[in-house]
């Protein structure tokens, strides 16, 4: 064979140039898209979406008071087996299980994104700073120290004092020291490539330090972010669960799933359903929170996109 | 880097005595002092008698340490001897005594008040927070010594050091006059050498573990003495599970004591059967430790060699189980499981902690939530790294999966969590709180919970201070652990940079 039959001349065609050129690349673009890609995503979301939408409305409709219990004096509708009237069945006092679980899962979730919010954003804000700066770390790691060590239950205790019980008290007792937490947490992470090749370059070119927090730093940690976000949300209704059980939760006037659970922990063999439904919604809402927080980290890393 | 630990070291000491102050003040301040009474019985009892119930809530708040109180009676009674005649005059409010007594305290700065049935006179006062926090630490450290010991009712105790043995054969240093009767001995406990020399002390405990000292409610061994063959000093033999090293003076002598001592050093810890409080927990967190670290970290590293395999899934299901069902509901599932498949007992005290068949379920139960962290973290970091260019590079040099693994990605993974491991050695000493609850385990989980509930001040005030320390100490060796095994950080302020 000679040249001629393994070569053929190719004609110039400006429409395949088109083709094979870099896309045009927008960050969060990719990250929905890759986002939506798994079906599977895409039905979890919109479970989660569903349940907190139901949580919140279902509520309102059925007006659920855990003081008011109209059917306390009438034996026969205590502890009531699942039934077409109580989708599931009735509690110690005669009380729809239904509207008691919806109700508890309404405060619950307000709670803990409320709180997650907060601790997150004063968190980050802080952390990021705090493990950037090697002059601050000194003063920041004192503060940590002191913070961090304050017994969690006596401040809890000393805030109900003051505040009483209630939405207002049980959140600012969840959000005053443990934004230390998260702030420690991204100051590891910070610290870890705060010296790496790449900012110490932008830090050669004149970088300034904002910049590298926002466009160097912040960005490479989404993904670990995203992850610990999705473990803290279902973590701050544990805490509440752990309050109820101290006495120190939401108080008497408003319905939780921890206070729920905790409450029907002693039905577990009795009457195993009312242990368990609270429990499944609230490992049904976990579940869903993670897996939509886990596959958004992964559609975060810009790295997954192509 | 030693000028930096040194100052470190320093300014976490600082911040020490900033977390007591603060708590100091919360206890002390901010803690209403008529919610102590709310479940008290011999509180409502008193209701009809005005004068005993003031009388009882004002020494309860001086025996939790909130002030210093003085009544007619016991100064009638120091002046005259109890129960005297003289004395039953004096404590009519009417008497020249009730003046003195109100002159004096007046003066002292004390609030004077008066009984609402017999008029008699009281004084107490508010110790301010500064001094109590001054003088918190200044007894906190004590050291022994020949004159420590001053009993009016022995003045001719000898005084000095000597070299000697104690009963069960060990050498010792033995002293008179020191509150401890050996200063350093030998026995077959752990760690073998002792001191008594310098004691720690943070007061008694009050009103749970009444009079009790703090360390030895947390570190003295719990339930029935182990009995031994000894003779004593006085020649008799018996049964006893003294541990000579530890006895005190103790002032007046029953004929019990008088049998087994030549001295007054009688008042004696014994050996018991079961571990002490911290004990118990540190044994507990550590097994649970190992048993989660062995587990957690190579599957989460499986994990993340098999994204998206069998494996991946799998250990993602057990994952969000534990992060999603609340911890309460998993350890009575796997309790349930444990007695029924493999017939564990499910409380602890059932077979004791001689039988290492009662540590199993507690120590899974335990583990379960950090061998689920572990693997989340481990699997994130190890993913994070996989897409990384070092790993790249190392692929198209030719390196199969199980050296890049071996070799690069778990090296640079293990760093974030190798910061986390002198906080979780630091958790094994304070306790799992719903883990001993649910399987009775005698541990530390309940004690600072307790404590707060039960206003034991001292107690809350000493497990505050211990557990501060150890975590204080154990972010500070995270930090040095990090900057070890990854040599690109650096903690200091280098030269030439800003």
């Amino acid at each position: 064979m000679n040249e001629n039959e393994l070569f053929e001349f190719a004609d110039f065609d400006e429409t395949k140039s088109e083709h094979i050129a870099a896309p045009r690349y927008s960050y969060w673009g990719s990250v929905w898209k890759t986002f939506f890609r798994d079906r599977f995503t895409v039905f979890v979301s919109i479970l989660l979406l569903f349940l907190i939408c139901f949580a919140m409305i279902q509520p309102m409709i059925s007006g659920y008071d855990p003081l008011v219990a109209p059917n306390v004096n009438n034996p026969s509708m205590r502890l009531q087996a699942p039934s077409a009237q109580y989708i599931f069945g009735t509690d110690n006092v005669g009380n729809s299980v239904f509207d008691a679980v919806w109700a508890g899962t309404r405060n619950s979730i307000i709670v803990s994104f409320v709180c997650t919010f907060i601790n997150m954003v004063i968190g980050i804000a802080v952390g990021a700073v705090w493990g950037f700066s090697k002059r601050l770390d000194r003063i920041m790691i004192e503060v940590y120290n002191v913070l961090s060590n304050i017994p969690y239950l006596l401040l809890a205790m000393i805030l109900q004092y003051i505040l009483g019980a209630g939405f207002k008290p049980l959140i600012i007792t969840m959000c005053c020291t443990d934004w230390i937490f998260v702030a420690y947490f991204i100051r590891t992470q910070v610290m870890i490539i705060r010296d790496r090749e790449y900012n110490l370059a932008s830090k050669c070119l004149g970088t300034s330090t904002g910049t590298m927090i926002t466009k160097n730093i912040l960005p490479y940690l989404i993904s670990v972010i995203m992850t610990y976000i999705s473990r803290t949300i279902p973590s701050y209704i544990s805490a509440e669960v752990f309050l109820s059980y101290m006495g120190l939760g939401l108080g008497a006037k408003n319905a939780s799933l921890g206070k729920l659970i905790s409450q029907y922990t002693s039905y577990m063999n009795s009457y195993p359903h009312m242990f368990w439904i609270p429990v499944f919604i609230l490992a049904l809402i976990s579940i869903s929170l993670y897996i939509v927080g886990q596959k958004l980290s992964d559609a975060a890393d810009p790295r997954t996109h192509m | 880097m030693k000028g930096y630990i040194g100052k470190r070291l320093l300014r976490s000491v600082l911040s020490l005595i900033v977390i007591m102050t603060v708590v100091f003040v919360m206890v002390f301040s901010l803690v209403p002092r008529d919610n102590i009474f709310k479940n008290d019985d011999t509180f409502r009892k008193l209701s009809a008698k005005p004068d005993d119930k003031r009388d009882y809530v004002l020494r309860t708040w001086q025996n939790l340490g909130y002030l210093d109180y003085e009544n007619l009676n016991t100064y009638c009674a120091d002046l005259y001897g109890a129960g005297s005649e003289a004395t039953q005059a004096c404590v009519l409010s009417t008497s020249d005594e009730a003046k003195a007594f109100v002159e004096e305290y007046e003066k002292q700065g004390y609030t004077i008040d008066y009984l609402t049935v017999s008029g008699q006179p009281y004084a107490y006062k508010d110790l301010p927070v500064i001094s109590r926090l001054f003088s918190w630490f200044a007894n906190m450290i004590r050291i022994d010594h020949p004159w420590a010991i001053q009993d009016e009712t022995n003045p001719d105790l000898p005084r000095g050091i000597s070299l000697g043995t104690t009963p069960t054969g060990g050498p010792a240093i033995k002293c008179s006059g020191c509150v401890y009767k050996y200063q350093l001995y030998t026995d077959s406990r752990f760690p073998f050498i002792h001191q008594n020399f310098i004691t720690l002390n943070f007061g008694t405990s009050y009103p749970t573990y009444r009079g009790i000292a703090i360390l030895d409610v947390i570190f003295d061994t719990q339930g029935k003495d182990v009995k031994r063959e000894v003779t004593f000093e006085t020649g008799q033999t018996g049964e006893t599970g003294i541990i000579f090293g530890t006895c005190q003076y103790k002032s007046t002598l029953d004929r019990l004591d008088r049998n087994k001592f030549v001295d007054n050093y009688a008042s004696c810890m014994t050996q018991k059967a079961t571990p002490s409080m911290v004990g118990i927990s540190f044994i507990m967190g550590i097994l649970a430790m190992i048993l989660s670290y062995g587990i957690g970290l190579p599957v989460g590293l499986a994990m993340a060699r098999n994204k998206d395999g069998i494996i991946d899934k799998l250990g993602m299901v057990y994952i969000i189980f534990i992060i999603a069902v609340p911890s309460l509901a998993y350890i009575y599932i796997f309790r349930y499981m444990g007695s029924s498949l493999f017939g564990l007992p499910i409380v602890f005290p059932t077979l004791g902690p001689e039988n290492w068949r009662s540590w199993v379920l507690p120590v899974i139960s335990l583990a379960l939530p950090s061998i689920s962290s572990l693997m989340l973290w481990m699997r994130r970091y190890a993913v994070d790294q996989m897409n990384s260019d070092y790993v790249k590079f190392a692929k198209s040099k030719g390196l199969n999966q199980g050296e890049i693994f071996r070799n690069h990605i778990l090296k640079n993974a293990i760093i974030p969590i190798a910061h986390g491991i002198p906080a979780s050695l630091a958790g094994c000493i304070t306790g799992a709180i719903i883990t001993e609850a649910i399987y009775s385990v005698g541990g530390m989980g309940k004690m600072l919970p307790d404590a707060i509930k039960q206003y034991n001040n001292s107690m809350v005030l000493a497990l505050t201070f211990m557990f501060a320390g150890i975590s204080v100490v154990s972010v500070l060796l995270g930090d040095i652990i990090l900057i070890w095994i990854d040599p690109r950080i650096s903690l200091t302020e280098k030269e030439g940079r800003s």
